[in-house]
């Protein structure tokens, strides 16, 4: 067993709002996981309590069988990057990436030979005596992740460090935080509110809402088998329908739908999502061999929306829009258009079913 | 497994380096401002309320029973009103001027209209009396006139152009603020030129405008230079307070003056300071769009204006110059240096005459640097002092409120803010009660002005620090301290360096104010410390009106000098944003 971080019930309470909710979770040394959740669930908060800059109101930090809730922020030597930078203006780079080896007291030659292999970490050699304003924000983040790694951190803390960036600098230097993680193994907790760059950047991924951790799990499997209707409406794109079962018959209202689970109660409450690459598009008259022909859905395309490999089509059935993905090669092949009707077909084994109390049946 | 608890948790997180290290420099402001603010304030209290040891408001009867002293009050209140309308519409058809129009020269103009803070008040006072006083070059040479300025209108006139400038800056601050795209959407949906001024413009700019005149009235019923100089009979609160100390020894009654100017004035500063705010708040932080060409009329009314303005101010100071350099004003214009061979004697700072004896032959040459200048030298080194003790305090101050908020905080910034609203001649009376003990050993030397002064004028000092400090990004000093620094390198190596702009401003602030002001510290000084700005005072009072000029001048030169090191040296001009405001 490594240097571990473990959360133990963690709390924070603001006055009445509860900020962070009874949290847990064990995060393993070398492990790259990231926070995710929309604005105000609590992400900072969690990550600042890990800093030591804000205090816990109850439960354990635990790093290295250690209770650390108490120990000031700079005896915990974790690395922080912030959504800022936070670069020392009144110093140039390579200043910057010493600070913490100076503050460390090591000798003036340990200090320039380590500036020299962080510098080259980012491919920033040459801008060492430039100041963070005559860098650009792409620039300025990358110094700011190697000061924080320059002192070697137990834990590289990162807060949403991407979203002050354009989107095509941020899609590099995710690929560059990636490198960096798998290149020293060094633990590092991420947060975002982007579910694409949690999916594609960390071991494990937690989803965080109104202060509480709703799922944990691989990237996959936080996509396939989201653990509750929140999970699988903010992470990737689902179709939902409300309605009432019995065995596997789902009553929508307009139309009854048949799903691969037979639910145990009769006509309980529901909520069915399907993602858009399973549900299947066929044009009126061509041939539909369907196992189930209750799935089976007219419908007329809206709006089609090509967004390169994929082709994203919004359909309207019963006065609702479903969102189907097919891809690029199928849609030329049926010569689809705006204004087609067509069949839609859900397949029932693609359904995720929960119950309205949140939970997955 | 279990984890290991920590054994002593409260004890280690309560006496973190941090905390002990923000504690001790929050007990040590909160008692330096508690020892040399709050306890002569309410020494003076206590002293007009008591009589051989009881309550009485006999003081109080007296003073407002006697209808010759009662005048003072009503006297006060009337030329600050009066300055407060004229100098509020003067300053903000100035500060339309400079930020709605395209006027050519306003660098120019705005350098020029900042000129009165780098001299005592009493300068206005000096030139206006040397051009329509008894003797006036414009009264007596010109017109041939027995009228004369002395009296209310000296002081109204004078004030005017000392509160000119602090006044400006407020306007034009907020001027400069409000969205000038407000006033193109106006016209742009038909409005007249007049009618958007009055029904967008003046509307937009009403607190800010309400907050020059709230400093405008502050700043004349504390002023004492000038009234003193040009009030003759004419006798306000300040000069009233002075008057029963130094002429009749009464100081309840002194204190009993001082608490009733005090109530004037700390309404005003009250209302200036939420004005203030208020005002600040509505700035939008958009940048300022380009602004139209004016119509050409508009254009050279407002040059012609600023001119006029301008023309005034700088007349001040040359007469004053002129005056100390010139034979018998207004007789015989020849020029002569024997003005600034001062009368006064002694009262040397030991450093300064040592440091004389060593670099200067004796001689006349010596005495007259060496004793007759004592004052000059004396004055230096206090506003020297000041200035590095007085900016590094008040930014120690703003760091403590604005960034580690520890208990008392509020406490700290509310004794922080309140000198401003003090009048310094009730200040240095509450100096005299409460520190000429004969124990109180720093009483009678350089070091109470020092303190005295610094406190004074502690106001601006951390509210510029504050001003400053909010645009710091909390984060990067998490990011210092997250790298394992702590507090004493956090604020060494990175808050400091990017606080040394905003430090430089305060300091040039603290000397301006050391070497100019006259209210504060009339009262501590004595026959051995005496100060150039109040040997103004005493040199007029002597009728020794051209020395007085050529004292004046002086002080302006160090004044001068001292801006223009500060301004090669950093880089940055020391007089934006310098006024008593903010
Ligand atoms: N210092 C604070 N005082 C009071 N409430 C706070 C403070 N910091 C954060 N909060 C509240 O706690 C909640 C979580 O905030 P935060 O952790 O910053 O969310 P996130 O980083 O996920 O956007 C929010 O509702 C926020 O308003
Ligand atoms: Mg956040």
């Amino acid at each position: 067993m490594g240097r571990d971080l473990k959360l133990e019930n963690l709390t924070k309470r603001y006055g009445r709002l509860t900020a962070v909710d009874h949290v847990n979770l064990e995060i393993h040394e070398g492990e790259f996981i990231c926070f995710l959740g929309p604005s105000g669930c609590g992400k900072t908060t969690v990550l600042r309590m890990i800093t030591g800059f804000e205090t816990v109101t109850e439960g354990k930090i635990i790093f290295d069988g250690r209770v650390i809730n108490d120990l000031l922020p700079k005896k915990r030597e974790f690395g922080i990057v912030f959504q800022s930078y936070a670069l020392f203006p009144n110093m140039t780079v390579e200043e910057n990436i010493a600070f913490g080896l100076k503050m460390r007291k090591m000798p003036k030659k340990v200090i320039a030979e380590r500036v020299d292999v962080m510098l080259d970490l980012i491919g920033l050699s040459g801008w060492r005596k430039l100041y963070p304003a005559q860098l650009s924000g792409g620039q300025q983040q990358r110094v700011a992740l190697v000061r924080a790694l320059a002192p070697d951190p137990q834990v590289l803390l990162l807060d949403e460090p991407l979203s002050a960036l354009d989107a095509k600098i941020r899609l590099r230097l995710r690929a560059e935080i990636k490198r960096l993680q798998q290149e020293l193994k060094k633990t590092m907790i991420h947060v975002t509110h982007d579910q694409e760059e949690a999916l594609s950047i960390a071991d494990r991924v937690v989803v965080m809402e109104g202060g509480q951790f709703r799922q944990v799990g691989r990237p996959i499997e936080i996509y396939k088998n989201p653990s509750c209707r929140f999970v699988a409406d903010f992470v990737g794109t689902s179709n939902f329908f409300e309605g009432r079962r019995t065995d596997d018959i789902v009553d929508l209202g307009k139309r009854k739908i048949k799903i691969a689970q037979n639910g145990s109660g009769i006509n309980e409450a529901v909520s069915l999502s399907i993602r858009p690459e399973h549900v299947e598009v066929f044009k009126k008259g061509e041939p539909s061999a369907v196992d189930e022909p209750l799935n089976l859905v007219p419908g007329r395309i809206e709006v089609v929306v090509f967004q390169g490999a994929a082709v994203r089509l919004l359909i309207e059935i019963d006065g609702d829009e479903i969102i189907a993905d097919i891809n690029e090669k199928e849609f030329e092949q049926r010569s689809l258009k705006r204004g087609n009707e067509i069949f839609l077909y859900f397949p029932p084994e693609a359904f995720l079913v929960f119950a309205e109390g949140e939970g997955k049946t | 497994m279990k984890p290991i608890e920590p054994s002593r948790k409260p004890f280690s997180t309560w006496f973190s380096a941090d905390n002990i290290f923000t504690g001790l420099i929050t007990a040590f402001l909160l008692v330096i401002l508690v020892f040399f603010l709050l306890y002569p304030v309410v020494v003076i209290c206590r002293l007009s309320f008591l009589k051989d040891g009881f309550f009485t408001l006999q003081n109080y009867l007296e003073y407002f029973s006697e209808p010759r002293i009662f005048r003072s009050f009503y006297n006060s209140m009337f030329v600050s009103l009066v300055t407060m309308v004229i100098t509020t519409v003067l300053a903000f058809l100035f500060a339309y001027g400079l930020t709605r129009t395209t006027l050519p020269g306003k660098g120019f103009f705005y350098m020029v209209s900042t000129l009165p803070l780098i001299a005592p008040t009493i300068i206005q006072a000096l030139a206006l009396i040397l051009l329509f006083g008894r003797n006036g070059v414009i009264t007596r040479y010109l017109l041939d006139t027995s009228w004369n300025i002395y009296g209310a209108t000296g002081i109204i006139v004078g004030e005017i152009l000392y509160c000119f400038p602090n006044a400006l800056f407020i306007l034009y601050t907020t001027l400069s603020a409000v969205d000038t795209r407000l006033d193109e959407a106006a016209q742009s949906l038909g409005a007249s030129a007049l009618k958007t001024f009055f029904k967008v413009t003046l509307p937009s700019a009403k607190y800010g405008i309400a907050s020059a005149a709230a400093l405008t009235f502050n700043l004349t019923i504390t002023d004492f230079g000038i009234p003193v100089v040009i009030g003759g009979d004419y006798s306000v609160l300040a000069t009233e307070i002075v008057n029963k100390v130094f002429g009749m020894q009464r100081f309840d009654l002194g204190a009993t003056i001082s608490v009733i100017l005090l109530i004037p004035s700390i309404t005003a500063f009250a209302i200036n300071y939420y004005l203030t705010r208020k005002s600040y708040a509505m700035i939008s932080g958009q940048a300022r769009p380009f602004i139209q060409p004016s119509r050409p009329l508009k254009k050279w009314a407002f040059t012609a204006y600023s001119v006029f303005i301008c023309s005034c101010i700088l007349l001040v100071f040359v007469t004053v110059f002129l005056g100390s350099f010139v034979k018998t004003w207004p007789y015989d214009f020849s020029l002569t240096l024997k003005h600034f061979d001062f009368p006064s004697l002694g009262a040397s700072v030991p450093i300064w005459t040592a440091f004389w004896n060593r670099v200067l032959e004796p001689g006349s040459l010596r005495d007259m640097i060496a004793i007759k200048y004592a004052p000059i030298w004396t004055s230096l080194l206090v506003s020297l002092v000041v200035a590095v003790v007085g900016a590094s305090m008040t930014l120690v101050a703003a760091y403590i409120i604005e960034k580690k908020k520890p208990r008392g905080e509020q406490l700290l910034y509310a004794l922080s803010v309140l000198p401003a609203a003090i009048p310094g001649v009730v200040l240095g009376l509450g100096y005299v009660l409460a520190f000429n003990k004969p124990y109180f050993l720093i009483y009678g030397t350089i070091w109470i002005i020092i303190i005295n002064v610094v406190i004074a004028n502690f106001t601006l000092g951390v509210l510029s620090g504050t001003a400053n400090l909010k645009q710091i990004d909390k984060s990067v000093e998490e990011a210092a301290v997250s790298l394992g620094a702590g507090p004493v390198t956090t604020f060494t190596k990175i808050v400091f360096p990017l606080s040394k702009v905003a430090f430089l401003s305060t300091t040039t602030f603290f000397f301006m104010r050391a070497m100019t002001t006259i209210s504060a510290v009339l009262f501590l000084v004595s026959a051995q410390i005496k100060l150039a700005a109040i040997e103004i005072i005493f040199l007029d009072v002597d009728g020794r009106t051209a020395s007085a000029n050529a004292m004046c001048t002086v002080v302006v030169l160090i004044v001068g000098i001292f801006l223009l090191i500060m301004r090669l040296t950093t880089g940055s001009s020391g007089l934006s944003g310098m006024s008593s405001s903010k």
